[in-house]
């Protein structure tokens, strides 16, 4: 039975306990600064430090597997406006764009229905990245890899329970199994319905295949930075390997036309000569 | 297609430089197997040549390759798998794929290479020569002509199937893009060392031409396709250095250039353009197909 994740996002309070959880379990240094001079003040700033938000890690990394993201809607009067607050990490989905583009066999879906990556196999050829829609998978540097939740692999192998999720202390990131967690998740939702909050959804059920860690949101997808539909890209790839084979008959075809017909031609040449 | 999606990080002077090689080496082989095929024995200028030219180039990319990995010397997982050292192939995977028909492709140009090497009697080692000769060259040009195609193409079907915006939305086209453009460059370098190794019948330089003709029609439809398709995110390759190599080098000196001097000739009656001129032309054909190979892959990491 697979196991996953129900992060109800109307009730993270964006303590960060799980961030830090997983840094703890996981090993995972500070990330690394990435100083680049400032076009105005002259000065080196770690463009990656984000320092204009609650969210103080901007984006998934080598060593930031969890990402507390914070969306701060507010007028510049600051009457009104809104908090959303959702912690992010890798949705191991069922059809995984990084399982399906690994060379090596690195990525590897366990009996569990995780997606890990094993660090000991994988070369570092990046290939993973851009295949994967959600922009989890990132390449560390330190250990010239990728890295990526493993939704704490020897942890749920050995009857515990994720590193965030246990950290968690509002039960917004609820770890189980997942047609456990999509009862919980349903009725949560019909609940937050039933309290007139109209945009309450669920990411998660049918995107790749399903994500084992799936969300409930309070806006659109979009608004909680995550793509309205995303992708797998390998199921394009029997159109892209049709198009490019169209592409080899075409070149094929005019070498054939080139070299061929002129070939005949200049036969035609010789004959009148003789 | 999710502007979410990490970009890879791929070095133009390892993977940029590797798509440019691939393409040559591929390129020369399957039009020299064609013309082996196809030519009746007219061509064995055309096909010497271009096997001379496959598995050379072909060496220049496995450094190219295992220098962009984080982990280079671990580049063999790529064939074994790392746990069970039984050979490891992911048919959803382009680069898993690519690998093994890199294997495939780099035997039968190390093949084709030595085959030439006996024929012109640079080789003269007696028992080996016999023992090549058992498999006609042709079985090994046929492998490898599709194992070429292969090579050439597989580079840009790799980008297309990947989430970045540029390379998603221009699916399925790249992939088709980079086999004609390895067409027209892989010629090119046929031509140039030909060229060089004095070998220049008339006939078989007006074919080149005529060739080039009809690639290069080609490769501006499918420029034209894929910066429509790219929509919104085509801005990429309308701003910056990527930009000029784009538009100025791939497209303007290494396309529109060659084409017009190439129809500028033929309409004029000459078959044949001067010598320096289509040296000077083949130049920029393989200047151009670098050029498009570092911009569409530089462009679709921004």
């Amino acid at each position: 039975m697979p196991k996953g994740m129900f992060v109800d996002t109307t009730i993270c309070i964006g303590c960060k306990a799980c961030q830090v959880a997983c840094k703890q379990w996981n090993v995972l240094p500070g990330e690394p600064a990435d100083f680049r001079t400032d076009p105005v003040e002259k000065i080196p700033v770690a463009v990656n430090f984000t320092g204009d938000s609650y969210d103080n890690t901007a984006d998934l990394t080598g060593t930031n597997w969890r990402r507390v993201r914070f969306i701060e809607q507010f007028p510049e009067n600051r009457a009104g406006g809104r908090w959303l607050i959702s912690s992010d990490s890798c949705k191991h989905c069922n059809d995984a764009g990084c399982l399906n583009a690994c060379p090596t066999g690195a990525l590897v879906r366990t009996d569990l229905g995780n997606v890990a990556l094993r660090q000991d196999v994988c070369i570092g050829c990046k290939y993973c990245l851009p295949s994967c829609p959600y922009g989890v998978v990132a390449f560390s540097h330190e250990t010239g890899t990728a890295r990526k939740c493993t939704l704490c692999d020897e942890r749920i192998h050995n009857g515990l329970g994720t590193a965030c999720a246990k950290a968690c202390p509002t039960g917004s990131i609820a770890f189980g199994e997942v047609a456990e967690l999509k009862k919980k998740a349903d009725a949560r939702l019909a609940k937050l319905k039933s309290l007139g909050r109209g945009k309450a959804n669920i990411y998660g059920y049918k995107e790749a295949g399903g994500l084992n860690v799936f969300y409930l949101f309070d806006d659109r997808p979009s608004v909680y930075g995550q793509p309205e539909s995303p992708e797998v890209p390998q199921r394009r790839l029997p159109m892209t390997s049709a198009v490019t084979i169209a592409g080899a008959v075409a070149v094929g075809v005019a070498a054939l036309v080139a070299f061929r017909e002129r070939g005949q031609s200049d036969r035609g040449g010789e004959e009148v000569e003789k | 297609m999710s502007p979410a999606a990490h970009a890879p990080g791929w070095e133009w002077f390892y993977i940029g430089l590797y798509f440019f090689f691939a393409g040559v080496s591929a390129g020369a082989y399957f039009i020299g197997s064609l013309a082996e095929f196809f030519g009746g024995g007219r061509h064995r200028g055309i096909s010497r040549t271009a096997f001379y030219i496959a598995f050379p180039t072909l060496l220049l990319t496995p450094p190219l390759l295992v220098g962009d990995l984080g982990q280079p010397l671990r580049f063999w997982h790529l064939l074994f798998h790392a746990r069970s050292g039984f050979p490891y192939i992911n048919l959803s995977s382009p680069m898993s794929v690519g690998s093994w028909a890199l294997v495939l492709y780099g035997a039968m140009a190390f093949l084709s290479f030595l085959d030439n090497l006996v024929v012109e009697g640079k080789i003269e080692f007696a028992p080996f020569a016999k023992a090549y000769s058992l498999v006609p060259r042709k079985v090994y040009a046929a492998v490898g002509s599709v194992a070429g195609f292969f090579i050439a193409g597989y580079t840009g079907v790799l980008l297309n199937v990947t989430s970045r915006p540029l390379w998603a939305l221009t699916d399925p086209l790249v992939g088709a893009l980079f086999v004609v453009s390895a067409g027209s460059t892989g010629a090119a370098a046929i031509y140039l060392v030909m060229k060089w190794r004095q070998i220049h019948p008339a006939p078989e330089l007006e074919e080149f031409e005529r060739f080039d003709r009809i690639v290069k029609v080609i490769e501006i439809a499918l420029v034209v396709a894929i910066v429509v398709a790219a929509g919104k995110y085509a801005g990429v390759l309308f701003r910056g250095t990527y930009a000029v190599m784009f538009w100025v080098g791939a497209v303007l000196l290494g396309t529109l250039v060659p084409l017009a001097s190439n129809l500028y000739a033929h309409r004029r009656g000459h078959h044949l353009r001067s010598e320096p001129a289509a040296g000077l032309m083949a130049y920029l054909v393989l200047l151009g197909g670098l050029l498009l190979r570092i911009s569409l892959l530089q462009a679709g990491q921004l």
